[in-house]
């Protein structure tokens, strides 16, 4: 590249290196760095697809990888084996791998402020309370049945009293009566139920006790320390992804029909709903992303609740600070 | 199975009363409310569907095509240095055998943790083919024709020569047989894969994203499309096989007495060698885990397991959930080895006694062996509940199948005249085949018991993953809900550990039986 200058681009160069001072990244030459999300590409994501298509993430001067989730992929262990810079997964299990294997880990951020996580029945047999969840069936992805026995713990239900199966991501035994309830995502699943003619019924986990956050960002402490100018980076594009999603929650998944959403087997819909019912879950006085005192000491709450020993020195916010 | 002139219609015909009875009962939703959808159901949702279809399908066909070249080429390698070495086949036994019984599940997760990209995928796929073709290349060049490698010895050839000119040929309708046996198993290794491992495109990725919406008719379109590409690699090469097996086969009858099987050398070479044979396995894993680099933290090598198990603060509680979850799955995997073994020795004998219905039933049979079984759950459970029995059911279909062709093929083999001596005392079909045929076939009811009972642990393994919660299968998937990649991995060895222990024991006994019989080992 020609570094020669004329006095025109002088200025120009002038004013970016006066807009550098206050956004560092933002005159550098972009630098790879790479999430790994939680599951399928879905509207859970939507701020993310927002902030590489519209370019938020390039204009902080990063060049974004994006990988997406599965059931077998654990986000934390992307990171620890390096192959992520940062990853989104649930409180419960990143404490918990702190406090009992050391991991280096530190949640620097939360996407949803409530986990949209819930319990889903149908309301000709509806469950709107953990105590009607006694002598039922609830069907619990076997990752989650530790948010579950927390949840029932936290209202004084002893988990012998429900019999808990495996959720194998298919609704159908759930509209079929075969189960009374399933844990899922309550900013989704009713949709798909509702779809196949039948009236759906939730309420969140949060709601009852288990005051946890979702899609928390976790870094390496290694991370935290070598990357933390692209952290901030990522963290402030991640918002204005957020923010310009919830200006339009209904115009963004037919945009990514042929893109992000190409060949996901769901239909733009179901993502329509998605990103609708998750505005107010996602909604926080410190911005998206943000995580505030109020917020962390529900988190530590809830888990010392069902012997997760967490600390408040785990949530980073200094980061969120700089954004 | 032979049939009459008027066999191959009357297969169809029987076929097409199945398809008939598939399409009126999904029609008229009378299996489980419904989740049974009738076959015009499923291909016009294909039809609708179809354009999501072709980058799924590039991308399964790409994992299972590099790792089924990569398996092959692993397995032909290996073939050739066990059948030059007999040493060698000793020493890789181990190796081989773990190859042959992991349960493709609990090794899935290992991959993705360890492994990232494409790799996962490639890696399961070559894994479901390295065995079948290994085994088939030392099969054929082992049988080479003994007259043909005295003509080129007689000449001054050397053994690259014998190879080259003799085995290599003679070996090729064997190896055929096997590449068309693996090229499947490729396929249904790329799938699991995908449907773990989070990318984007594959038919195992389409099946995750579409089993949130509660529509059979679309999973039972995406199983059919992975019926299609499997069965269609399969005929690839069984027309490829039939293609060039006619100018390799032996005119004549060899009459030659075949070399005797070398002696073992000193015993404390024995001993070496048998210490080898178990050290291997071990060392290819932890030599994995140094290949790829990951941290500690979450790639346990076995030395790793064994601090997780018995020296770490936290051995006790992880002794204890492995204990509780084994007491669960130990007993209805005997249960489901017993019922899948029956299972295919009740249709290899009905194949002989009423040929025509087997041959309509084999379709549906091929369905079940592809159809990925997640997309089968909530199906199963609506039928069979979340208890013992649909964990049998589960295990049979994993089981039965290559059981049933080794039971069919040892059946088909009994030779006609002795067949033909009850049959002139005017026996009856099942009194000629309670003496004669079933006896005569035991290396099969063996070689088939082997090929089952490592299996079976596998099908009790998604069983409890995807509907009973219980054991193994369940305590695998909490485990990375809890992070708790010690307990990953030690599962996954432990049930590696198991299969391979059945499988010793069935050669074991198989041994001592057919040795005192007076009978060879059918391989």
């Amino acid at each position: 590249m020609s570094l020669r200058l004329n006095r025109r681009h002088f200025l120009g160069t002038a004013a970016a290196t006066a807009a550098a001072a206050s956004i560092p990244l933002r005159a550098r030459a972009s630098t790879p760095f790479t999430m790994q999300a939680a599951w399928i590409n879905d509207a859970e994501f939507a701020g993310y697809f927002i902030g590489i298509d519209e370019g938020y993430y390039a204009a902080e001067g990063l060049d974004l990888t994006y990988l997406s989730g599965g059931p077998d992929v654990i986000p934390e262990s992307t990171i620890i084996a390096g192959r992520a810079d940062l990853a989104l997964t649930t409180p419960d299990t990143t404490i918990k791998a702190i406090v009992e294997q050391g991991a280096p880990f530190k949640i620097i951020g939360a996407q949803y402020q409530k986990n949209p996580i819930g319990i889903v029945s149908l309301a000709s047999n509806p469950i709107n309370e953990p105590r009607d969840l006694i002598g039922k069936t609830l069907a619990v992805p076997p990752v989650n049945v530790i948010s579950v026995n927390a949840m029932l713990a936290l209202n004084g239900i002893d988990p012998g009293q429900v019999n808990i199966v495996p959720y194998a991501y298919d609704p159908t035994p759930l509209i079929r009566g075969e189960i009374d309830a399933s844990l899922d995502f309550t900013t989704n699943v009713p949709y798909t139920i509702s779809q196949q003619g039948v009236e759906a019924t939730s309420f969140l986990l949060y709601d009852f006790g288990f005051t946890i956050y979702n899609d928390t960002v976790v870094v390496t402490e290694e991370t935290l320390t070598s990357k933390r100018a692209e952290l901030v980076a990522w963290l402030r594009a991640s918002r204005k992804g957020w923010e310009a999603n919830f200006k339009d929650p209904n115009g963004w998944p037919p945009k990514w029909a042929d893109t992000w959403f190409a060949g996901t087997g769901r239909s733009i819909e179901n993502e329509i709903f998605f990103n609708n019912a998750q505005q107010p879950l996602m909604e926080s006085p410190a911005g998206y992303m943000g995580m505030t005192e109020e917020g962390i000491e529900a988190n530590l709450r809830a888990l010392a609740e069902v012997g997760i020993k967490g600390t408040r020195d785990m949530f980073d916010t200094t980061l969120l600070e700089e954004i | 199975m032979a049939a009459d002139a008027s066999g191959p219609w009357r297969g169809l015909r029987n076929a097409a009363i199945l398809l008939l009875i598939w399409e009126i009962v999904g029609r008229l939703d009378l299996v489980a409310g419904g989740a049974l959808p009738g076959i015009s159901e499923i291909l016009i949702r294909l039809w609708v569907d179809w354009g999501d279809y072709p980058r799924h399908i590039g991308a399964t066909l790409y994992a299972s095509s590099m790792g089924f070249l990569i398996g092959n080429a692993l397995g032909i390698g290996a073939g050739v240095l066990f059948a030059l070495s007999p040493t060698a086949l000793r020493l890789f036994r181990g190796v081989n055998i773990a190859v042959f019984a992991l349960p493709p599940i609990a090794i899935a997760p290992i991959l993705v943790l360890t492994l990232s990209g494409m790799a996962p995928r490639i890696a399961l796929a070559a894994l479901g083919v390295y065995f079948v073709t290994m085994t088939a290349t030392v099969i054929g060049l082992s049988q080479a024709d003994s007259r043909a490698t005295d003509v080129i010895r007689a000449y001054g050839g050397t053994r690259w020569d014998i190879l080259r000119r003799v085995q290599f040929r003679g070996a090729l309708p064997s190896i055929l047989a096997g590449l068309r046996v693996a090229a499947p198993n490729a396929v249904l290794g790329a799938i699991l894969a995908e449907f773990g491992g989070g990318g984007r495109w594959g038919l195992g990725a389409y099946l995750l994203g579409s089993l949130g919406r509660g529509e059979p008719d679309r999973l039972w379109g995406i199983g059919l499309v992975a019926t299609l590409i499997a069965g269609l690699s399969y005929g690839l090469f069984a027309l490829l096989a039939a293609r060039t097996v006619g100018s390799t086969r032996a005119v004549t009858l060899n009459t030659a007495v075949p070399d005797a099987a070398p002696r073992a050398g000193h015993p404390l070479g024995r001993i070496a060698l048998t210490f080898g044979t178990i050290a291997l396995p071990f060392l290819v894993w932890w030599a994995f885990i140094e290949a790829t680099g990951v941290p500690d933290l979450i790639s346990k090598t076995p030395w790793g397991v064994v601090e997780y198990l018995f020296l770490d603060p936290t051995a006790e509680s992880a002794q204890t959930r492995l204990l509780a979850a084994l007491v669960e799955t130990l007993p209805i995997t005997f249960l489901g080895m017993a019922a899948g073994l029956g299972f295919a020795f009740l249709l290899a004998i009905s194949s002989r006694l009423f040929p025509r219905a087997i041959e309509a039933f084999m379709p549906v049979a091929l369905v079940t062996q592809t159809m990925p079984l997640v997309a089968l759950t909530p199906l199963l459970v609506l039928i069979l509940g979340r208890g013992p029995s649909l964990t049998l059911w589960v295990t049979i279909s994993v089981t039965f199948f290559p059981a049933f062709v080794t039971l069919a093929q040892g059946l088909a083999l009994v030779p006609r005249s002795a067949e033909d001596l009850p049959r002139a005392y005017g026996a009856s079909r099942w009194t000629e085949m309670r003496m004669v045929t079933i006896p005569a076939s035991l290396p099969y009811l063996f070689a088939a018991t082997r090929l089952t009972v490592p299996r079976a642990l596998l099908g009790v393994m998604i069983a409890e993953w995807l509907a009973t919660g219980k054991g193994l299968g369940n305590l695998l998937n909490q485990s990375r809900g809890f992070l708790d990649y010690g307990m990953i991995w030690t599962v996954a060895a432990v049930s590696v550990l198991l299969s391979v222990l059945f499988y010793q024991a069935v050669v074991i006994v198989e041994r001592r039986v057919l040795r005192r019989l007076g009978m060879a080992t059918a391989e």
